[in-house]
């Protein structure tokens, strides 16, 4: 452990004017954080409440799992699924617009100008739907699974 | 007077600057990771300018919004400007530029509805370590400074209170009260929303579950003791807290890497280099040691110890 220590070691000087804003810095900031748990919102990041899995849900909570579906001209219904990667767009963002969507569905445009730029080897969904996937819970353990449609969207030719 | 200095030089020790040198080579090298992997939506998003909201921050420094012109640029300032900001070269021009870049390119990635927060450390990382401004001779300097210390006890504060503000909001968003969150079907809800880790064996156990919440609330909620430990008990604390981030990847695929990464502000990094040289050192040693056990073939008539 002695051979760590490093040899000629020498210490940068530090004037007091730079000791004080530094402490003044660090105690500003600890507050705007503190602030921000406790009384901001979301809107204030990076300095707002770390709200992540921040809620409790109850021993009979509906969970939702938000989707998009889309009907393809052959007649078949398939899952775009709502990832960066495979519709340019996550499922949070768009479960964060549910109230903008299903007043103006033609904002699932988002979802399926992602999802055809990404899989051009696709045909185009003709039609689009908003859903849910709303699962029960009871006491505390997994029940019964529904499906609800939210809002729908026929593509432009 | 005792106990103001006592207190300053708790918020700004003098530790190794070389620690910093580092320690800015990996973080640097980490946001170019994290625009790729874990930040990378808002060259995408930013083509759907009817879902923009931006956020405080945005609104009150009047940022335009987000175009996909604006955004390219954003990712090619800081490519260029981690790679020199991860030289330690122009560490207070290339830093500063990184520090407000990546922090409007991640408000960008937040302001579509969904906000993280496991940037917190790391964006409070780049605004502090070009105030440590130049390191002579960066990873090999053998100089100590109360910049680098202040820099580094920044960083350390945002991890620990990463954890600590977030059991706080839990106790706030249950009306104050502190076991409704432990007491919660939040795994439960969490696991559901994202069936694809090994979490999905546990939904048969919510007792399980609980106990689960209770230990990783009461965590979070003694966090901040992570700033006094020393030695071996800071290391147990980095070594449980790293098995946390890798539990919660495993079980759901939430991985909180960019505060992971900034434990290493706890670490004492400058013991790095030394250690590469000596084991550098040894290797070429012992590599010099075999060669010299290989024969050589001796040709016939000439002098073994020829010098001419």
């Amino acid at each position: 452990m002695c051979c760590n220590r490093p040899v000629g070691e020498r210490v940068r000087g530090i004037s007091r004017v730079s000791y004080a804003w530094r402490i003044a810095a660090t105690l500003l900031g600890i507050g705007l954080l503190l602030n921000g748990s406790l009384r901001m919102s979301d809107d204030a990041w990076p300095l707002g409440p770390l709200s992540q899995y921040a809620f409790s849900p109850a021993k009979d909570e509906t969970i939702v799992i938000t989707r998009v579906e889309g009907l393809l001209a052959d007649g078949r219904r398939i899952d775009l699924a709502l990832r960066v990667e495979t519709a340019g767009i996550s499922r949070a963002e768009i479960e964060a617009r549910i109230p903008q969507i299903t007043a103006d569905p033609s904002l699932l445009r988002s979802v399926t100008e992602g999802w055809t730029f990404r899989h051009p080897e696709q045909p185009k969904p003709i039609r689009v739907w908003l859903v849910q996937d709303q699962i029960r819970l009871v006491d505390g353990r997994v029940g019964a699974r529904r499906l609800v449609e939210l809002a729908a969207w026929e593509l432009p030719s | 007077m005792t106990t103001l200095r006592s207190v300053g030089s708790w918020f700004i020790p003098i530790v190794p600057e070389s620690r910093v040198a580092l320690l800015r080579t990996v973080l640097y090298l980490f946001v170019i990771i994290d625009v790729h992997l874990f930040v990378r939506d808002p060259i995408p998003l930013s083509r759907h300018p009817e879902l923009y909201q931006p956020l405080l921050i945005e609104r009150l420094f009047r940022l335009p919004p987000p175009s996909v012109p604006l955004t390219i640029t954003l990712y090619l300032i800081l490519m260029i400007g981690c790679l020199v900001a991860a030289a330690n070269v122009l560490p207070r021009l290339a830093g500063g530029v990184v520090a407000a870049t990546f922090t409007w390119w991640t408000a960008i990635g937040m302001s579509y509805g969904k906000v993280d927060h496991d940037h917190l450390a790391l964006v409070v990382a780049l605004w502090v370590l070009p105030t440590v401004g130049v390191i002579a001779d960066r990873w090999r300097s053998v100089e100590r400074s109360a910049q680098a210390g202040w820099a580094l006890k920044c960083i350390q504060i945002s991890v620990v209170f990463t954890y600590f503000l977030s059991a706080l909001t839990k106790i706030r968003s249950a009306g104050w009260s502190i076991t409704s969150w432990p007491d919660s079907s939040i795994l439960l809800w969490a696991i559901v929303r994202r069936p694809h880790g090994l979490g999905q064996f546990l939904l048969p156990y919510p007792e399980l579950l609980h106990v689960m919440q209770w230990l990783s609330f009461t965590a979070e909620l003694t966090a901040v003791v992570v700033l006094w430990l020393k030695g071996r008990a800071l290391l147990a604390a980095a070594v449980f807290w790293m098995g946390f981030h890798v539990f919660t990847m495993a079980i759901l695929y939430i991985h909180f890497a960019p505060t992971a990464i900034c434990w290493l502000a706890f670490a004492p990094l400058e013991r790095f280099g030394p250690g590469l040289r000596r084991v550098k050192a040894r290797w070429r040693e012992r590599a010099g040691r075999r060669s010299a056990r290989h024969q050589v073939p001796v040709l016939r008539n000439h002098p073994v110890d020829s010098s001419g």
